[in-house]
């Protein structure tokens, strides 16, 4: 006898109860038949009470219908997201097979000049010799390059849409107060509950469904920080340049953007660290690259695979940043002198 | 492109029939969530700490009337809160007023599209700000160029007439420095250039030496003047110092609490404050300094004593005293092209020289 009977039975709301005649699934107590102790008061939750009124749904109903809500619309946002999002794919694809198929002694030269160019630092591109050198040695390197190239393609995207939803939001406080929330939520999202809808959306094979995890994840950084370089830039340079009747166009790229570029640069370099750390967890759902090693050392409790490939992963991280910081430096040394 | 001296003035002569250029209409600014509905208890009086308490409304200008002649320094002084950099502001629309109208040579530029607005912004009215505004990440030239950038000019005549006015101002060679390099007086030089180099007929000055330290002030003053003998431009100044706005000024509007409360030729303010608030002002200051023999004389009756010195209407008392080494038994005739226009006497220097308050029962009638 459930402890809600009662309560139903002096509603007058039995006969209604009662008309749903559903199986319900009973809990391991009920299944023993043990009763409840005098000191035991059930909270009216869901599951309780469906056990004094069927016509109630138990909370796993609740979950059920949530997703055969989303597998209802599923068709339908499919149609729309699919073309919307297949470039992603066509990039990725592109990428793993362009930093896979150039031999190693045409890639890594190309890599270290292209960090010197954004870093214009010498020890750090030694740095980035030394990392490629033990990449290749411990035969890691193609896994660190299919890696890379899923961050650079996230990162670049992320750069693409996460500029101008970061100038759209310096421009306009409701708009601030409508995305913040989400670039919260974004933001504090257990990393794995992203990939649950994404499964759902796409097939398990396609690289744009981990694409898609790695930009939701990363691109919050840079939007945050465009918003707040260009909110930050000094409002009498501003008003000067309405005093001078610049448009909105040469004020965004004449005035707001180059003096909020060193935030800016700041959010990429976020960005680029927040995309491997989802490169990493995105091999749950097939993305290539070093977190597959990681994932076999954890599936087949193969400890030193695992080991080695979390190491060369923080190799990665620690590259990525020196670059990047690097290259912020730059900027930020160039424009302290401004201020 | 180089404008040309056309009539070469003094500042403080007396000028025969100039045009309105800027003509400031019942303006009114209340800062708030509801300006419009405020206007009303303004109209009708309410005082600006009355609407601020019971109607959380701030008062920023009331009922402002100010007629800027061509070609003048028009000078609006104030303490910090009278409203006089929101008045500039109004002038260009950097900020828009609640009711009234600005007119720049019989259009309102409050009517204005917002192209058109940019229009004047760029070709017609430039200015000079009191933190200098100056882009940090261009060069000094780019910045002095930054209106004919806006218009499209190209780059070679923005190059020239960046360049000539830099050369003009003392900053050969500093063309390609960037803005921190320089000192607070030379950032500000730039920001002159920059409103130079616009060829707009008016110029906005906002406290544009305030922040530079007394010998610069006074010499970028100085500048200043030259530049107006040359160029004939509309100039309106916000300063909060007295002795600049009596230096500059051939109009001089004193704000206070958001309105005008006295408005008029410097000398003839100094002489007769309307209100106890000006006459504090006035008495801080070197009388002998700012006063002119124009100001102060008596009008020539046909009598002049034999050992009458001879002396220019425009020159200061100081300059006076200075030109008799401080003899007080030494008489004056005042001539204009060698014709007396007024007499004046030491002793009546003197008296002239007492702040306002105490002369009440002296010179004035």
């Amino acid at each position: 006898m459930a402890t809600y009977t009662g309560f139903f039975d002096m509603l007058g709301l039995r006969d209604w109860c009662d008309s749903e005649k559903k199986p319900s699934l009973l809990s391991l107590r009920n299944l023993k038949g043990e009763e409840l102790a005098w000191y035991e008061f059930p909270f009216p939750s869901l599951d309780n009470l469906h056990s004094a009124c069927n016509a109630i749904p138990q909370t796993r109903d609740m979950t059920a219908g949530l997703e055969t809500g989303f597998l209802t619309v599923r068709p339908a946002l499919r149609t729309v997201l699919d073309p919307l999002t297949q470039p992603l794919s066509w990039a990725l694809d592109g990428a793993l097979t362009l930093f896979t198929i150039t031999p190693w002694w045409a890639l890594v030269p190309i890599i270290c000049f292209l960090c010197y160019r954004v870093s214009r630092s010498a020890s750090v591109t030694v740095l980035v010799a030394v990392f490629m050198a033990f990449f290749l040695f411990t035969d890691h390197y193609t896994y660190a390059m299919q890696t890379l190239a899923i961050i650079f393609v996230c990162t670049f995207i992320c750069v693409v849409l996460g500029v101008p939803m970061g100038i759209l939001m310096s421009k306009s406080d409701t708009t601030q107060r409508v995305v913040t929330p989400i670039l919260d939520m974004l933001q504090t999202l257990p990393t794995f509950v992203y990939l649950i809808p994404l499964i759902f959306l796409f097939k398990i094979t396609e690289p744009k469904l981990y694409g898609m995890a790695i930009i939701l994840y990363a691109i919050v950084p840079v939007v945050r920080l465009t918003n707040l370089g260009i909110r930050l830039v000094d409002q009498s340079v501003i008003e000067a340049a309405h005093a001078y009747g610049l448009d909105s166009r040469q004020r965004l790229l004449g005035v707001e953007i180059p003096l909020a570029l060193p935030n800016i640069m700041a959010g990429v370099n976020q960005t680029i660290m927040m995309s491997l750390a989802m490169v990493v967890i995105a091999s749950l759902v097939s993305a290539p690259g070093l977190g597959t090693l990681v994932l076999d050392g954890i599936n087949n409790l193969r400890l030193g695979v695992g080991f080695v490939a979390g190491f060369a992963i923080v190799l990665l991280a620690i590259l990525l940043d020196r670059v990047s910081k690097a290259a912020l430096d730059r900027i930020n040394s160039a424009e302290a002198k401004l201020k | 492109m180089i404008e040309t001296p056309q009539n070469v003035k003094s500042p403080h002569q007396p000028e025969i029939d100039r045009n309105v250029k800027i003509s400031v209409r019942n303006l009114y600014k209340v800062f708030g969530d509801q300006p419009e509905a405020m206007i009303e208890f303004v109209r009708s009086g309410i005082s600006k700490t009355e609407l601020l308490e019971k109607y959380h409304h701030v008062l920023g200008l009331n009922d402002i009337n100010i007629d800027m002649m061509d070609g003048e320094i028009t000078v609006i002084m104030g303490l910090s809160g009278s409203g006089k950099s929101t008045l500039i502001r109004h002038l260009n629309r950097l900020i828009e007023p609640t009711a009234g109208e600005v007119i720049l040579d019989g259009e309102d530029v409050l009517k204005l599209t917002e192209t058109e607005l940019r229009e004047v912004r760029r070709k017609r009215m430039s200015m000079v700000f009191q933190k200098f505004a100056l882009f940090p990440h261009r060069t000094v030239s780019e910045n002095a160029a930054l209106s004919l950038e806006v218009r499209g000019d190209d780059l070679g005549e923005q190059q020239s007439e960046a360049q000539y006015w830099l050369d003009r101002l003392g900053l050969s060679g500093f063309e390609d420095s960037y803005p921190y390099q320089l000192s607070g007086g030379m950032q500000q030089r730039v920001g002159i250039a920059r409103a130079l180099c616009a060829h707009s007929e008016v110029m906005l000055l906002d406290e544009a030496f305030s922040a530079l330290d007394p010998i610069i002030r006074s010499q970028m003053q100085d500048l200043l003047l030259e530049l107006q003998r040359e160029l004939n431009k509309t100039i309106v100044f916000i300063t909060h110092d007295l002795d600049e706005a009596l230096k500059l000024a051939d109009h001089l509007v004193i704000l206070k609490d958001g309105y005008v409360i006295q408005q008029g030729e410097p000398q003839q303010i100094l002489l007769h404050p309307s209100d106890p608030y000006i006459e504090q002002f006035v008495s801080d200051i070197n009388r002998a300094r700012v006063l002119r023999v124009r100001s102060v004389m008596k009008a020539y009756d046909g009598e002049v004593r034999p050992d009458a010195i001879m002396i220019d209407p425009d020159i200061t008392l100081e300059q006076v005293i200075e030109s008799v080494n401080g003899d007080t038994s030494k008489h004056f005739v005042v001539a204009q092209d060698d014709n007396p226009i007024g007499v004046l006497s030491m002793h009546e220097i003197m008296i002239a020289m007492v702040p306002r308050r105490a002369s009440l029962d002296g010179l004035d009638p």
